[in-house]
């Protein structure tokens, strides 16, 4: 029975990025972040019903900030929040109508309340996931001995990849990676070559969904299963990975660049000090000696 | 020649497949129970149904086997076979001659109802009578439901201030728990100790499971109180529920589980009701409830508060055994397989010996038992060492069971079947015998008239000497 004794959390990241969003409502007007919405309740409620022990935390991923929609700050504060929530007396199991609920309400506040500032319009993933990682290993500590929380990750990724966020983004998968934390993708519109790295490094499963509309089936079929179904399970292959790293002085993909020998650091141009580490690079004079050495050692 | 008795406890599991199926398709009707039969499945069989929870067609058979893995196919099997056999899901013809299968369609709905909602409400919640006056925190109900627990435990060990109502003190003795002869109390019985000696939620689960066998003979209705239980099970822990709309012998049961101290209620006229913690983990104490369950578990259980009491027992490498306890219970107990020293106000000081274990043991308890005891009622120091027992003292008492069990006894039905079979034999050689002689005789008769009969007619006729020649 040692599934009944561990905890098993999920993190569900969602992208709520307001931009994207909208124009995707003037798109395909059936799906909306509402739809998108529902479709991670119905995830969440799926995965807190197969055992007691099961948790459920989600992030909402904005343009400025990440929140948390589940469980909330006013919702810990005691029983008082919950009793409120709840009571909606249509045959959910009471648990599950206070989350929905809960998330419901939240999300409301996130999308009325943040404006979008300034002209960052991208999606702040990197501190999504770091918001997550925290909490996982808040939970983890906060554990009796003797109960281990066997933790993953799962993003639902509606914009485009930020290059800008690039060194966090690879921060936050070593991190899970050394934590042993799965890290899933849901991707809705084009492929993203940071998280395909994420899944591909930390083990997890990286999907783009074909249909949107069907997403809750996606969401059941592929990634409620935890890692140890998975092993049981026929899922689908595991995609080709985009391996580009993002160079640090223009935060451009690059195939072919320039490594510093002290620090790795990544660089799309040669530059004689490097900026990460400021290392004074002395390569290009004795390479113009070098040969010269050889040939006077052959000719003596 | 004592032949053991050992406590079975089942799961849910094993329970619901003894039932018949038209209770099975009726149980299925409510959203409470559809969620507690679905967390019991096998984890690939949960899979399994929320991947088809959303569709109406049927699947066909070879789709659903190609989910898996080659390597896993055993795995597969069982859960088809489970499924089936719970009736979650049954075999439809497809339009192209394949076999498909579809998801029970009246569980399909309430397991989405208790997902998604949609349904009607699962009970009349105590918002309607407005804010109880007398309402309690979550302390008072977590006290309140041991006490009542106890005081059936301290009736079983015969304590003398323990009483309780003529129902319960016969559901005892039809559980095998505890005896009683015309015109005494009851006693407890070798299963009763052995009883004693499991731990909150295995003694609740089997408790109940000898509840439900009863139920039906007092003509209450087993899917009723069934749903009910399942129900309590998922509700939130300090909230008061409506006792509003429910029947006759649901009243009665409400009585009973009040009784058990799964729901607290404050008169019993109140209106309302609180279900208590004991109830909330009967069905998550389900899959735990073995006799022999593994340490890790226990050590799980004990630390739960579900349990009551934290540890209060050391136990030395000197086979001395303190229990930091006052409660009479507890220490009738501890005594139940060790030699009382010393008694102090809030410790007791006991010794395991070769004669105290063996009179345990000879009650019916087994080693296995009391280690369980002593690691799930373990003081916090010990629990920080590994093994939380010291294994001297575990190997001795295992050691000591096995001195008792030099004799092998096999099932006793092996016996009477030798028996049996040397009756049969005896028999079938008797009416063999019998069979022979007279054979032997009929044939010598027979021969004998045979040969009278022709030599009489050859002599008679003399008409041909050649036959008689041939017959001599």
């Amino acid at each position: 029975m040692a599934s009944e004794d561990e905890i098993n959390l999920l993190v569900i990241v969602v992208d709520v990025n307001p931009i994207w969003w909208g124009q995707q409502a003037q798109r395909e007007p059936e799906f909306t972040l509402s739809k998108c919405l529902d479709a991670v309740m119905v995830m969440g409620n799926a995965h807190m019903a197969m055992t007691r022990t099961n948790k459920l935390a989600v992030i909402a991923s904005h343009c400025q900030d990440s929140h948390f929609l589940y469980p909330s700050k006013s919702w810990r504060g005691g029983d008082s929040g919950a009793e409120d929530a709840s009571s909606s007396g249509d045959g959910k199991y009471e648990l599950l109508s206070i989350a929905n609920n809960l998330i419901a309400e939240e999300i409301r506040n996130v999308m009325s309340k943040t404006e979008v500032r300034g002209n960052s319009t991208d999606t702040l993933l990197a501190g999504s996931l770091a918001k997550a990682l925290c909490y996982i290993n808040r939970v983890s500590k906060d554990n009796e001995v003797g109960r281990d929380t066997k933790s993953r990750l799962l993003v639902i990724k509606a914009a485009e990849d930020c290059a800008l966020q690039y060194m966090n983004f690879m921060n936050v998968i070593f991190a899970a990676q050394k934590q042993n934390i799965l890290i899933d993708a849901c991707v809705l519109d084009s492929d993203s070559g940071l998280l395909q790295q994420a899944c591909d490094i930390t083990g997890g499963l990286y999907l783009k969904i074909p249909q949107k509309l069907a997403l809750a089936q996606y969401l059941l079929w592929v990634f409620l299963p935890d890692s140890e179904q998975r092993s049981q399970l026929v899922l689908p292959p595991p995609a080709h990975v985009d391996y580009r790293a993002a160079c640090f002085c223009h935060r451009n993909l690059i195939e072919v660049g320039y490594v510093c020998s002290v620090c790795l650091s990544i660089f799309c141009n040669f530059s004689p000090i490097c900026t990460t580490c400021e290392t004074a690079f002395k390569i290009q004079l004795p390479q113009m000696v070098k040969p010269k050495k050889k040939k006077l050692k052959q000719s003596t | 020649m004592k032949l053991r008795v050992q406590l079975q406890c089942k799961n849910l599991h094993e329970y619901l497949r003894e039932l018949s199926p038209e209770i099975l398709d009726r149980l299925y009707n409510h959203p409470a129970t559809c969620l507690a039969v679905y967390r019991e499945l096998p984890s690939l069989a949960k899979n399994y149904v929320m991947r088809m929870l959303f569709l109406d067609q049927p699947l066909p058979q070879a789709a659903v086997a190609l989910w898996v893995k080659k390597d896993s196919q055993k795995d597969h099997d069982e859960c088809v076979s489970v499924l089936a056999g719970l009736r979650l899901w049954h075999c439809q013809q497809l339009q192209g001659g394949l076999q498909g299968y579809i998801l029970n369609p009246v569980f399909k709905d309430n397991l989405r109802i208790a997902l998604l909602g949609g349904g009607r409400a699962w009970a009349d919640e105590g918002s309607t009578l407005g804010p109880d006056r007398h309402a309690r925190d979550i302390d008072s109900l977590d006290r309140y439901a041991m006490e009542r627990w106890e005081v059936i435990l301290h009736f079983m060990v015969g304590s003398p201030c323990a009483a309780v109502s003529q129902d319960l003190a016969q559901l005892l003795v039809q559980a095998g728990l505890m005896k009683s002869e015309a015109g005494e109390a009851p006693y407890i019985t070798s299963a009763g100790f052995q009883f004693l000696l499991l731990d909150t939620a295995s003694q609740l689960w089997y408790f109940t499971l000898q509840y439900l066998k009863t139920a039906q003979s007092r003509g209450m209705d087993l899917v009723e109180i069934l749903s009910f239980l399942f129900q309590l099970s998922f509700s939130t822990l300090g909230r008061d529920y409506s006792v509003e709309g429910m029947s006759e012998s649901l009243l009665t049961f409400l009585q009973h589980l009040r009784e058990f101290g799964l729901v607290f209620q404050r008169k019993r006229k109140s209106r309302r009701y609180y279900p208590t913690r004991l109830a909330i983990t009967l069905a998550a104490g389900v899959t735990t409830s073995s006799t022999s369950s593994s340490s890790s578990s226990s050590s799980n259980l004990a630390s739960t508060p579900a349990t009551g009491d934290a540890g209060f027992i050391v136990v030395e490498t000197n086979y001395r055994i303190y229990a930091y306890t006052n409660s009479e219970l507890q220490i009738a107990l501890v005594a139940l397989f060790s030699e009382m020293l010393y008694r102090f106000p809030n410790v007791v000081v006991a010794q395991v010996t070769r004669e105290s274990v063996q009179q345990a043991i000879a009650n019916g308890i087994t080693a296995q038992q009391i280690i369980h005891f002593l690691r799930t009622r373990a003081h916090p120091v010990m629990l920080k060492q590994t093994p939380v027992l010291p294994p001297t003292i575990t190997d001795q008492i295992r050691l000591w069971e096995l001195e008792r069990d030099r004799l092998q006894f096999t099932e006793g039905k092996h016996a009477y079947l030798c028996v049996c079979v040397c009756v049969c034999v005896c028999v079938c050689v008797c009416v063999c015998v019998c069979v022979c002689v007279c054979v032997c005789v009929c044939v010598c008769v027979c021969v004998c008239v045979c040969v009278c009969v022709c030599v009489c007619v050859c002599t008679s006729l003399r008409n041909s000497l050649e036959f008689i020649d041939v017959h001599g």
